[in-house]
């Protein structure tokens, strides 16, 4: 689903991203991890075309990218590969001036061009699925950060991707609230959707994720298998990380 | 007072032209607001530079004068308009400045999450604008804006100097006939002061109907 190849990215003089080389396979669920400013948001950001590489080159949902395309060029493919993808952000970013439903269905009218029956329906039961039919005509501001975080899922499905991407989805929330996001997640995985999920929580990338990256400093310092990579990691680096959690 | 009730509907009419001039200003004058604050933001640099230059320009010169080179000036160039269309162009263009700084100030206030949200559904850039980004960033602009207007209200008094018979003017006409002043200016004041007080609570009434989400 995912393929990079010497993906590199720097902010003028700054290196956040040194040649990566990683592949996350279909209905593959890949959590990466690492310290801040290791360059794991940033590296989930690209392959949706929010960062734009400076180097080398990726494959996400059968369409290539590489730094060496024209801008326009590029452009036009990383739009094709946004079709394809859903995003989930640390913030929510939900649109404050729709309800939840319009949130839900926005892109489904505007880009794919649903009629509105069609989309309202499918709309609806996404919400069902998060568990938030109830609240489809309130505003965002009136929701708790879990359940802003729940529509905001509803939302990225509803292009039907094949691929989904969250940049720690559960940063942002109550301790108390992080639970049942990360249930709506968990449920997404056990249908066989293709994730890749930056995270802090440890104990989920453990139990959700079928591969862990490790990252540091713009670089992958290790990845494995859960199990071994918690239990015996290899690298210092990596030891060094798991022991302040 | 009894001369200012029997010239009654000649200052209405006054006052109907300053409101035509308010209304018709203030829509050209935001469809400018809207391209130059979108040139600032988006442009590339020369388009950047000429939307810049024209913001200095406009809000560093007098109104009066921006008015008198349009009604005036362009006579030189063989550009003869009529009085009340070069209310409409002057003040559009002055309003425009104006408006374009509150409005720029707004879209940038709008998180930049919105976008990438927007983006990272498969939103063009031009539907994003339109859709998330600009709804959000008028109800920002909307109290800014209203004083702008009402601002705009006010000056618009300044073409009675380029012969259209607004408010300001039709009581300039009938001093000149009837030789007393007091109940003619305190009329047009008092016109003055129900428009401005009709404009504010439109306004409020708007910015409450665009705050439903907060």
């Amino acid at each position: 689903m995912i393929k990079t190849t010497a993906l590199s990215k720097s902010f003028q003089q700054l290196e956040v991203l040194k040649e990566i080389d990683v592949q996350v396979n279909s209905g593959e669920v890949v959590a990466i991890l690492g310290p801040s400013g290791s360059g794991k948001s940033t590296l989930l950001r690209c392959f949706n075309g929010l960062e734009e590489l400076t180097g080398g080159s990726m494959q996400v949902c059968g369409v290539l990218v590489d730094a060496k395309q024209s801008k326009k060029e590029r452009t036009k493919r990383i739009r094709q590969i946004r079709l394809n993808t859903g995003m989930v952000f640390q913030q929510f970013n939900l649109y404050p001036h729709k309800t939840v439903l319009q949130n839900v269905i926005e892109a489904l009218l505007i880009v794919k061009k649903w009629p509105k029956e069609r989309a309202v329906e499918k709309g609806e039961s996404l919400l069902a699925r998060v568990g938030l039919l109830e609240k489809k005509d309130v505003y965002p501001s009136r929701l708790s950060g879990g359940q802003q975080q729940r529509v905001a899922i509803a939302r990225a499905l509803a292009m039907e991707p094949d691929l989904m991407l969250f940049d720690e989805p559960t940063s942002s929330l109550d301790p108390e609230l992080v639970d049942e996001v990360l249930a709506v997640i968990k449920e997404l995985a056990k249908d066989g959707m293709t994730m890749a999920v930056v995270t802090h929580e440890m104990q989920f990338a453990r139990e959700v994720a079928d591969r862990i990256i490790f990252m540091a400093d713009g670089v992958i310092v290790e990845e494995g298998k859960p199990e071994a990579f918690f239990t015996n990691p290899e690298t210092d680096r990596a030891k060094k990380f798991l022991k302040k959690k | 007072m009894d001369v200012v009730i029997e010239n009654l509907p000649f200052l209405l009419r006054g006052a109907y032209y300053t409101l035509l001039i308010t209304i018709v200003s203030m829509f050209f004058g935001s469809i400018i607001a809207v391209f130059v604050a979108v040139a600032r933001l988006k442009g590339n640099r020369p388009i950047r530079w000429m939307a810049r230059a024209y913001v200095s320009i406009i809000r560093g010169t007098p109104t009066l004068v921006q008015i008198i080179i349009v009604y005036y000036g362009l006579v030189d160039y063989g550009i003869k308009l009529q009085p009340l269309t070069a209310a409409y162009i002057a003040l559009s263009i002055s309003i425009g400045a104006y408006l374009s700084e509150t409005l720029r100030g707004a879209l940038q206030s709008i998180p930049k999450g919105q976008m990438e949200a927007a983006y990272a559904s498969g939103m063009t850039p031009v539907q994003t604008m339109r859709r998330i980004i600009f709804p959000q960033a008028i109800r920002v602009a909307i109290p800014p804006a209203g004083n702008t207007f009402i601002g705009m209200l006010k000056e618009t008094s300044l073409v009675s100097v380029i012969t259209v018979t607004e408010l300001l003017r039709s009581s300039q006409l009938l001093i000149a006939q009837y030789y007393v002043y007091m109940p003619f200016y305190i009329s047009i004041a008092i016109m003055y002061w129900i428009m401005s007080t009709g404009f504010s609570f439109l306004l409020e009434r708007l910015e409450k109907r665009l705050s439903i989400y907060v």
